[in-house]
């Protein structure tokens, strides 16, 4: 084999055979390519697989729960916050502008949270808080041979370490999501009453007639997806780590940048998909 | 604070958001007090689910369901086939009686569709909940417009086929008014006249005598004339030729004693 496969999964895998073919093409393309796709495709498979088979680590995932949720709450939070009274107030500014009448603003910037500002922020800032930590304790991992300890136990490294953290964070995008939404348009609410004078009543009014129990369900959703991507990548590129200071840094910075492009791509492709479901 | 307690209590949280949210949209609520209706249209004009209704303007329950019932007939068995289930608020529900209407109506920038029921006389019962009543349907933007396509129609259609009528009659119209302006300005300048103006005031003058006799006329003198004149007249009544010779001759024969 010209390049050995990292962590195992040529010879375990479910595309144990695929990769192994490709691995051992001399082409670089091959390699450049190919094999880290087939790896990422392995690693998801072997993580939806490493759910439903015990043992369950439940202690595990309250843990990564409590790191994914609970300590990334307030800066989600904070955030969106200010998120939402800029886009209220950027709304206001360009109705003004336009129609010279901001009666609508309190509507649309509700649904505009809803549908995109909420789910796409905070998973956004959970990518640059949870990813970057998860690549980097990953990699570390890899690099100090404890992922090689570990599969030396008899351990999976991939049940052991991804899968808790798989879960923490798919519930805990969907969650946040929520929380994040919710907050936002509360935010929002506020701040169109100091700021354009509608009192909460006409805010709730004015969001009635654009906004619809389902944007909060699709935001959730979309939340649950975004939250989805963030360990898968990370723990790609830190099972991925090079040796040395330089080879987890530079893992952390693939992983926060290829999770904050994918979430972006997938936002389009879920905004894409729920457009027909209305 | 142990990671359990911690994610629990987030996840109450969310789950608390989620309810208040659900509530504030309408689209849940736990303590409803509110009385089911159904009310049937033909044409229900863009309501949806979701749907305000209001009576008296003032917002009172929302539109829960809508049914599409091919086979649904009115009390008075008139075929309806649309039932639009509403909810009516408690505080409201006695307002809302057997003869109260239940339109269709437009409010807001927005154009957002509205019931608007319109409150029952005291005389009339108070409705069942869930009882079904028919709606008045709103009037058809579409329909009426084609029917003023139709009937464009028809004017040209008429108008084409008796052309030449047509232009004979507008022909005529022009001429009588053309006349009729001459004579009006002939009267004009027959009243700028002098011996013209001379005679209306001539005419006035005597109007006004006239007016001024036929005053004393109406007098208790001017009556007692009238009434001797009339007596007068009856007296004379048997006077005939042959009396009236006689009459001559006697006075003639008397002339000729004088």
């Amino acid at each position: 084999m010209v390049n050995e496969c990292n962590w195992g999964l040529c010879h375990h895998g479910l595309f144990g055979d695929v990769v192994e073919v490709v691995v051992s093409k001399p082409n670089p393309f091959w390699r450049l390519v190919f094999e880290p796709v087939l790896e990422f495709l392995s690693l998801v498979a072997k993580t939806l697989v490493g759910i439903v088979q015990p043992p369950y680590r439940v202690k595990d995932l309250v843990k990564q729960l409590d790191f994914v949720i609970w300590q990334s709450a307030p800066v989600v939070i904070f955030s969106v916050s200010f998120a939402a009274i800029v886009t209220i107030i950027e709304a206001s500014f360009h109705m003004k502008l336009v129609i010279k009448n901001d009666a609508l603003v309190p509507g649309f910037a509700a649904l505009l949270i809803l549908r995109e500002l909420g789910a796409v922020v905070s998973a956004l800032l959970i990518t640059s808080r949870v990813g970057a930590g998860l690549a980097a304790e990953v990699g570390t991992m890899k690099v100090t041979e404890q992922i090689d300890a570990l599969r030396m136990l008899g351990i999976q490294p991939i049940k052991y370490l991804v899968v808790p953290r798989f879960l923490a964070c798919v519930i805990g995008g969907f969650v946040l999501s929520i929380i994040a939404n919710l907050v936002c348009l509360y935010a929002a609410m506020l701040v169109s009453q100091v700021q354009l004078g509608y009192s909460p009543g006409s805010f709730i009014v004015a969001m009635r007639s654009f906004v619809s129990f389902q944007d909060l369900i699709f935001a959730a959703i979309k939340g649950a997806c975004f939250g989805a991507v963030i360990p898968l990548f990370s723990c790609f590129y830190g099972f991925r780590c090079e040796s040395g200071a330089d080879g987890v840094g530079s893992a952390t910075t693939k992983s926060v940048v290829s999770t904050s492009v994918a979430i972006i791509v997938l936002d389009f492709i879920l905004g894409y998909i729920f457009s027909y479901m209305y | 604070m142990r990671s359990e307690i911690k994610v629990g209590l987030l996840f109450l949280l969310t789950i608390g958001l989620v309810a208040a949210f659900a509530f504030y949209l309408g689209a849940f609520n736990p303590f409803s007090n509110a009385n089911k209706l159904t009310v049937m249209y033909n044409f229900a004009g863009g309501i949806e689910v979701g749907s305000p209704v209001r009576v008296m303007g003032i917002k009172v329950g929302r539109v829960t369901d809508i049914r599409f019932d091919p086979m649904g007939k009115d009390a008075k068995g008139r075929e309806v086939k649309l039932k639009v289930d509403i909810t009516v608020d408690k505080k409201a529900w006695k307002t809302v009686r057997q003869d109260s209407r239940f339109f269709i109506n437009l409010a807001g920038v927005i154009g957002e569709k509205f019931i608007e029921i319109s409150p029952g006389s005291l005389e009339s019962d108070t409705l069942k909940p869930g009882q079904s009543v028919r709606g008045e349907d709103p009037p058809r933007v579409d329909q009426l417009i084609s029917q003023s396509y139709g009937l464009a129609g028809k004017v040209m259609e008429f108008v084409e086929s008796n052309e030449t009528s047509v232009i004979d009659t507008i022909n005529m119209m022009n001429s009588l008014v053309s006349n009729l302006n001459k004579t009006l300005k002939l009267v004009d300048k027959t009243t700028q006249n002098r011996d013209a103006r001379k005679l209306i005031k001539n005419v006035s003058a005597i109007s006004d005598d006239v007016a001024f006799f036929t005053a004393e006329l109406r007098g208790p003198e001017g009556q007692k004339t009238v009434k001797l004149v009339n007596e007068l007249i009856h007296r004379l009544k048997g006077l005939d030729a042959k009396t009236i010779k006689t009459f001559l001759q006697e006075e003639g024969i008397k002339a000729k004693l004088f």
